[in-house]
């Protein structure tokens, strides 16, 4: 089963990275929508160090809005960008806000 | 150094050649250690590079040619992208049997519509639907691109002649994980009564990349002045 | 060039030079804000300010075509996959990131992996690399 639906509000996690990542540093800390559901397949983080049959994990396709990944984004209001996380870099937006932790 | 040339300080430069044949040579080392040590085979070799030949943007605009014409076809193709390519021949589970490793499987196409252009990048290397449209061209692939099309893409498409109403909503595709993506582009209206293969001609590589919409004057042959000519 | 113009020279190029310098030299510590730049993943380029495009095309070389399906026949036949390839890109460090074609980081992290994973070593690579290019300059 998958953690999260098409429509939920997610964030991802403001972790650091180091050496590799699949996960863009301008995303990390941010919160978007998910707007499709992906197989489950080898995380990045074990097929890039030569763990081939890793962990196995959901993926999402998240759409953010581009404001809310860049303060400065002088585009439209209503531009949007999208890309995709394993399910360990996601957490629920709603659980984030009520824990107090600000991105 | 007891070799059967001469060192010196650097390899001698070939005759009226300033372009470093160290990774000709790197290469042609590689691939001869691998084959001998059985890691592949010489015909799996060939028969990458006969794919490799045989990939182009005009299986992609057959697709988008397709769509365009046939409702239930685009339905299909928004629904399982590699499905849907299979129909007109083009196998993303070329030539392995399972996809290519760096291509993988799975293609989302993102259509166009009057309040959205998409486009399309991937700022961590440069994920390409190569099945369906070929190698990227370089910019795609250099880091100037990769920077700056997911914070300024309307400076980025401006830059390639195509400049998007703010009304029309940007959607930027950063291919990050498996997923690749090709952009349907919208049909231009003056195109009523064309056949399939006439409009697979106004379907050129960037229209599907999502940097330029498809115009009746530019096709896949022609080179508009201003444009750069293709390789 | 006389002394003096020397002195000119140097004294227009101080003015010329960043306030802060980074010598790649061995320094014996770093500030945390440095440290931090020095580790950012180096792939990882979205929202980097650059300038204007360069839209250059480039006809692929032979080699470039040839590296591309070496790495991907390594890769069908298990000895490594796409994402490890693009780690072991990275692994190259910045310098050689940047400042190769693009085909070059997968030739260099190919290389290096064949021999990281023991398939070959690096002194069977040289030899090999040294009988080809005699062959190279015997056919020129």
């Amino acid at each position: 089963m998958s953690k999260f639906e098409i429509g939920d509000r997610v964030t991802v996690r403001n972790l650091p990275a180091l050496f590799h990542t699949r996960t863009q540093g301008y995303t990390r800390g941010h919160t978007g929508v998910v707007v499709g559901l992906r197989p489950k397949w080898v995380i990045p983080e074990d097929e890039a160090w030569g763990r081939y049959e890793g962990r196995r994990e959901p993926f999402y396709m998240v759409r953010f809005n581009q404001r809310e990944l860049w303060p400065d984004y002088g585009g439209a209001v209503i531009d949007t960008l999208e890309t995709e996380f394993s399910e360990r870099w996601l957490e629920s937006a709603a659980a984030e806000n009520t824990a107090g932790k600000t991105p | 150094m007891n070799t059967s040339h001469q060192h010196t300080d650097a390899h001698t430069p070939i005759e009226g050649r300033d372009e470093a044949i160290e990774f000709e040579i790197l290469e042609t080392a590689v691939r001869e250690l691998s084959i001998a040590k059985g890691l592949f085979s010489a015909e799996d070799h060939r028969r990458f590079m006969e794919w490799y030949d045989n990939i182009g943007p005009t299986g992609g605009a057959r697709v988008v040619a397709r769509a365009w014409v046939d409702p239930q076809f685009k339905q299909r193709l928004l629904a399982d992208g590699v499905a849907a390519c299979k129909e007109l021949g083009i196998d993303w589970m070329a030539p392995t049997g399972h996809g290519t490793p760096s291509d993988f499987t799975w293609l989302v196409a993102c259509e166009n519509t009057p309040k959205l252009h998409n486009v399309i990048v991937c700022t961590l290397c440069s994920c390409y639907p190569r099945p369906l449209l070929g190698h990227s061209p370089a910019w795609y692939e250099r880091p100037n691109y990769r920077r700056r099309v997911v914070r300024w893409p309307r400076q980025v498409l401006a830059e390639f002649g195509l400049i998007i109403p703010p009304d029309v909503e940007i959607r930027v595709h950063d291919s990050n994980q498996k997923t690749r993506y090709i952009v349907l582009p919208m049909r231009p209206s003056d195109t009523e009564g064309w056949s399939e293969e006439k409009l697979a001609t106004i379907v050129t590589r960037d229209t599907m990349i999502g940097v330029a919409v498809p115009r009746i004057d530019w096709t896949t042959t022609s080179t508009p002045s201003g444009q750069a000519r293709a390789e | 060039m006389s002394s003096t113009l020397y002195a000119a020279l140097l004294q227009s190029i101080r003015a010329h030079a960043p306030q802060e310098r980074h010598e790649a030299d061995l320094p014996l510590t770093i500030s945390q804000r440095r440290a931090e730049a020095m580790l950012h993943v180096v792939h990882d380029l979205g929202g980097q300010p650059d300038g204007p495009l360069d839209k250059s095309l480039h006809k692929t070389a032979l080699w470039e075509k040839r590296t591309h399906c070496t790495a991907e026949c390594l890769a069908w036949r298990g000895v490594w996959v796409s994402e490890e390839r693009r780690r072991r890109e990275n692994d190259l460090g910045e310098t050689l990131y940047f400042g190769t074609p693009y085909y070059a980081r997968w030739l260099l992290a190919a290389a290096k992996m064949l021999i990281d994973k023991g398939h070959i070593t690096p002194d069977e690579l040289i030899a090999k690399m040294e009988e080809v290019r005699a062959r190279e300059e015997d056919a020129a």
